[in-house]
């Protein structure tokens, strides 16, 4: 199997002189072809940061990031976004969709951008409106769906392009717990069927139980990791809640 | 803390927001400070022969400025104010009472108008002297510029300014008691919509524009009464008034729609987000669009026209007086009088001297024209060629015994075909002779002087005439470089009196028309810059609050993979189209008014008024674009950096 991230001793600095904080320190991490990963920690523990890095959004201080056998750190900025717009979808807890784009116009954008062929472009976006279950609301507007809407028309829009790697930062932060388990269920769907590869932030322990392995970060550093291997998802996410209270300190924030 | 220092920490907090408010505040100081100190300056004052004229124009284009300034600011208040409902909700939550609030606020305007007074009054004096100086250019004059401040004017700015501010203040009060706390917190999150698009009155919107166009451009007809004109271009004003707003309303709505139905054409790169992007904020910016179209529109057609007056002022010079010197001759030792003054101008050598023997007869033609054609002024065949070659004119006239061609009356519009195959019958002590008309001819050789009517006759004709009825002799000097020759020209004026309506030289007939064209000239370009400046910052304004409502927008994006490159074209391209748009249609209407305008007025002096009218639209588009490169520069900074 491929690797897909690879990245290496990955170190982030804030501030300068004098007053300088470090939000991600060596960080190893690598995740292979059809892994669904999660990210765990307390709030301010880095996971964010850790993400937006990957995302080529934001740059980490030292260290190396190859994403899909292309090296990150040796792009432009016009090289990055394409890369953005070719190789990743995103998933955010504020769900990043535009008011001023109908539902459709929304998922179909990262094509439009690559100026895809109009065909291939229609017949994409029927694909993903079925598979989240969307297409009553393809004409209406964000500012006229739900929350949960909202979060399937992103996560029709991060996977529309085929991209190797989607990221979500807790993407269930502002749903209810049925649209949550709506959309963890077509994130594993993807996962199990069309073998996406899915790195999710969450620091919710019944999101994480979805995922196939969870990373714990705790001040910007690799806690621990644990893989749900052959247990059941009941039995994952009881693992998982164990870890959070070993991590003590921020786990009360947790959830 | 006491509410005055609460009031300034919030100012201080909120710079950015108040700066566009400030700066919008200080401008209309400025120019306000600017404009009257120029009218109270005695200096500019002096060096004006027309100083009545002046000091009237001035004070009605004061009135205008005051007008003009005080909707602008309460413009950008109201603008500003709507910023800021949501921080006023956010003290009321905090606990504040609403009168704690509320004179908070009130001090708070209060002190920024005093500030921007005082910075107005300082920039407004620099630049005072900036404007004098080009108005003394514009007019032609030498006298220097050197004046410091002046308290009149100084007087009268904070006095306006202050009436505005209190008003502004007294506002600001009074929104904390007009709204609920609910909707100040709201305030901000009414977010447009999509607009529907409405074809009817997309249709409405053309057909009006199109009829208004059309009433415009018809031909005038014969009979020309003031119900017409009323009629004809109230309506016209109206139509085109209601269908200017009708077409940022909905046809340019429309239009969008229609652009989107080409899905391969649409969905293709970031034309998506660019349409509809435009397609949200239209309905928002369709009233600014309307009025700046509107505003553009009358700035551009006064400019021109004004400007193609002062463009054409020696041209109409020339026509109204055509010699450098004219005099009715007085015998002998007046006349040498005359001609050694001009004489001892070596700087203004003659060029050529004439005597020109005109009879006055009684005279009547052949067919109704309406213009008072008595009494005819005869000059001989010879005589007119003599006078038209000493100045440059091309036209001559060969006459047999009883013919004659009519000098076409100044001011007027006959042509040829008026008096073709007619004839004038002159009457004289002998009897009366009648002349048939061969010819007419464009060439003035006197000063104007009512009534207009100089026939050419025969030679022999002229002679035999002569023996009867005495001829009056003009003598006539044309002298190199006339548009300088002041001190002459003012020395034979006083000597030689009023022989005519207008003036015996030429120079001062063309000093005087180039005085007041360039004080017109001045005062439009005035108020046009301002007209201008305004449009362009209530654009800038409103793009860069839209900047900061769009940041979320353009960060998604960013994060979906567009470049920083193509933020900044998609950010051209809707910049370009918002300051295109009521541009380019202010430019269409200002066309077809000012082809209604020189209808008017170009046959009247005969001026060319293309020069002008595209120095006017060249003028505007070039401020226009100096705003779009503004703004897309800090559009782009607010968006994309
Ligand atoms: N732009 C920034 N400047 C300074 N500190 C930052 C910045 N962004 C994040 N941080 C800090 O880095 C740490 C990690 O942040 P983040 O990755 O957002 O945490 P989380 O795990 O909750 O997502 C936090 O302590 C945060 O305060
Ligand atoms: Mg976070």
């Amino acid at each position: 199997m491929n690797i897909v991230v690879e990245a290496k001793q990955i170190k982030k600095v804030y501030g300068a002189k004098g007053n300088v904080f470090s939000a991600l320190e060596d960080i190893d991490l690598t995740v292979m072809e059809g892994e669904f990963v999660g990210i765990m920690g307390p709030s301010g523990a880095g996971k964010s940061t850790l993400l937006n890095i990957l995302a080529t959004i934001d740059e980490p201080t030292t260290g190396n990031i190859v994403v899909d056998g292309i090296n990150l750190t040796k792009m432009n900025e016009e090289q990055l976004s394409a890369f953005r717009r070719d190789k990743l979808g995103f998933l955010f807890q504020d769900y990043n969709l535009l008011d001023t784009l109908t539902v459709k116009e929304n998922i179909i954008l990262p094509l439009a951008l690559a100026k895809l062929n109009i065909k291939e472009l229609e017949r994409r976006a029927d694909e993903v409106a079925d598979k989240f279950g969307i297409r009553d609301i393809l004409n209406k507007y964000p500012y006229q769906i739900s929350g949960g809407q909202k979060q399937r028309t992103a996560a029709s829009r991060a996977i529309i392009s085929k991209p190797s790697l989607i990221l979500a930062d807790e993407p269930t932060g502002a749903l209810d717990s049925k649209s949550a388990t709506d959309l963890l269920e077509s994130l594993k769907d993807l996962n199990e069927q069309d073998k996406a590869t899915i790195l999710m932030v969450t620091h919710d322990a019944y999101a994480a139980s979805y995922c196939n392995r969870v990373l714990f970060i705790k001040d910007g550093k690799i806690f621990t990791e644990l893989v749900k291997g052959k247990r059941s998802r009941k039995e994952f996410f009881n693992k998982v809640l164990d870890v959070l209270s070993a991590l003590g300190g921020g786990a009360n924030d947790v959830i | 803390m006491t509410l005055f220092s609460l009031a300034r920490k919030n100012i201080k907090g909120n710079f950015n927001n108040y700066f566009v408010y400030f700066v919008t505040l200080v401008f209309s100081m400025v120019i306000y400070y600017t404009f009257t100190s120029l009218q109270y300056s005695e200096k500019i004052q002096e060096s004006i022969e027309l100083s009545d004229t002046m000091s009237f124009m001035f004070g009605v284009s004061s009135i205008i400025l005051i007008l003009f300034v005080a909707i602008f600011i309460l413009y950008s208040n109201s603008f500003f104010t709507r910023k800021r409902k949501k921080e006023v909700g956010l003290y009321a939550i905090l606990g504040l009472r609403k009168k704690t609030i509320a004179k908070m606020l009130f001090y708070e305007n209060l002190v920024m108008g005093i500030i921007a007074l005082v910075i107005g009054i300082i920039l407004g004096t620099l630049l005072s002297k900036l404007f004098a100086m080009i108005l003394i250019k514009l007019m032609g004059s030498t006298a220097d510029v050197d004046f410091g401040i002046s308290f009149l004017a100084i007087t009268q700015t904070v006095i306006v300014f202050m009436v505005i501010i209190l008003f502004t203040s007294v506002q600001g009060y009074r929104l904390i008691y007009r709204f609920k706390l609910i909707e100040l917190f709201y305030a901000e999150k009414k977010g447009e919509q999509i607009p529907k698009v409405s074809l009817i009155s997309a249709v409405i919107g053309v057909l009006l524009l199109v009829v208004s166009y059309w009433l415009i451009l018809k031909p005038f007809p014969d009979e020309f009464t003031t119900e017409y004109l009323m009629k004809n271009y109230g309506i016209a004003f109206v139509a085109l008034f209601i269908g200017t707003h009708l077409f940022f309303q909905s046809v340019t709505v429309y239009l969008l729609r229609l652009s989107q139905r080409n899905k391969s054409r649409y969905y293709r790169g970031t034309r998506i987000i660019e349409t509809s992007r435009l397609l949200f904020r239209i309905r928002g910016n369709a009233r600014t669009f309307t009025v700046i179209a509107l505003l553009s529109s009358a700035t551009i057609c006064f400019l021109g026209a004004t400007y193609s007056g002062y463009y054409s002022n020696e041209k109409r010079a020339e026509e109204v007086v055509p010699f450098s010197y004219s005099h009715l001759s007085k015998g002998p030792e007046f006349d040498s009088q005359v001609e050694s003054i001009i004489k001892a101008d070596h700087r203004h050598p003659i060029k050529a001297q004439l005597d020109i023997p005109v009879i006055q007869v009684k005279g009547i033609l052949s067919f109704q024209l309406d213009y008072d054609i008595n009494p005819v002024q005869l000059i001989s065949e010879s005589t007119f060629n003599k006078a038209a070659n000493a100045l440059n004119k091309d036209e001559t006239v060969s006459l047999s015994r009883n013919q004659a061609a009519v000098i076409q009356p100044r001011f007027t519009e006959y042509t040829k075909s008026v008096f073709k195959g007619e004839n004038i019958t002159i009457q004289l002590p002998q009897g009366s002779s009648k002349l048939p008309f061969v010819h007419m001819v464009e060439s003035n050789v006197l000063p104007f002087d009512y009534p207009d009517f100089f026939l050419v006759v025969s030679n022999e004709m002229f002679a035999e005439i002569a023996k009867k009825e005495a001829p009056l002799t003009y003598k006539v000097y044309e002298v190199e470089n006339e548009v300088t020759a002041q001190a002459t020209s003012k020395k034979v004026n006083k000597l030689v009196g009023n022989d005519f309506q207008v003036s015996s030289s030429f120079y001062t007939e063309y000093k005087q028309g180039k005085e007041g064209n360039a004080i017109t000239l001045f005062i439009f370009g005035f108020l046009g810059l301002v007209f201008l400046a305004a449009t362009g910052s209530i654009i800038y304004f409103k793009q860069l609050t839209e900047a900061y409502e769009a940041k979320g927008h353009y960060e998604i994006l960013r994060k979906i993979g567009v470049s920083r490159k193509d933020i900044r074209k998609s950010i051209k391209k809707q910049s370009l189209f918002v300051f295109g748009l009521p541009l380019t249609v202010g430019i269409l209407h200002s066309c077809v008014t000012l082809y209604f305008t020189s209808n008017f007025m170009s046959n009247l002096i005969g001026i060319n008024l293309i020069v002008p009218i595209l120095t006017a639209i060249v003028f505007f588009v070039i401020i226009y674009a100096v705003y779009y490169v503004l703004t897309v520069n800090t559009y782009n900074r607010i968006v994309n950096k």
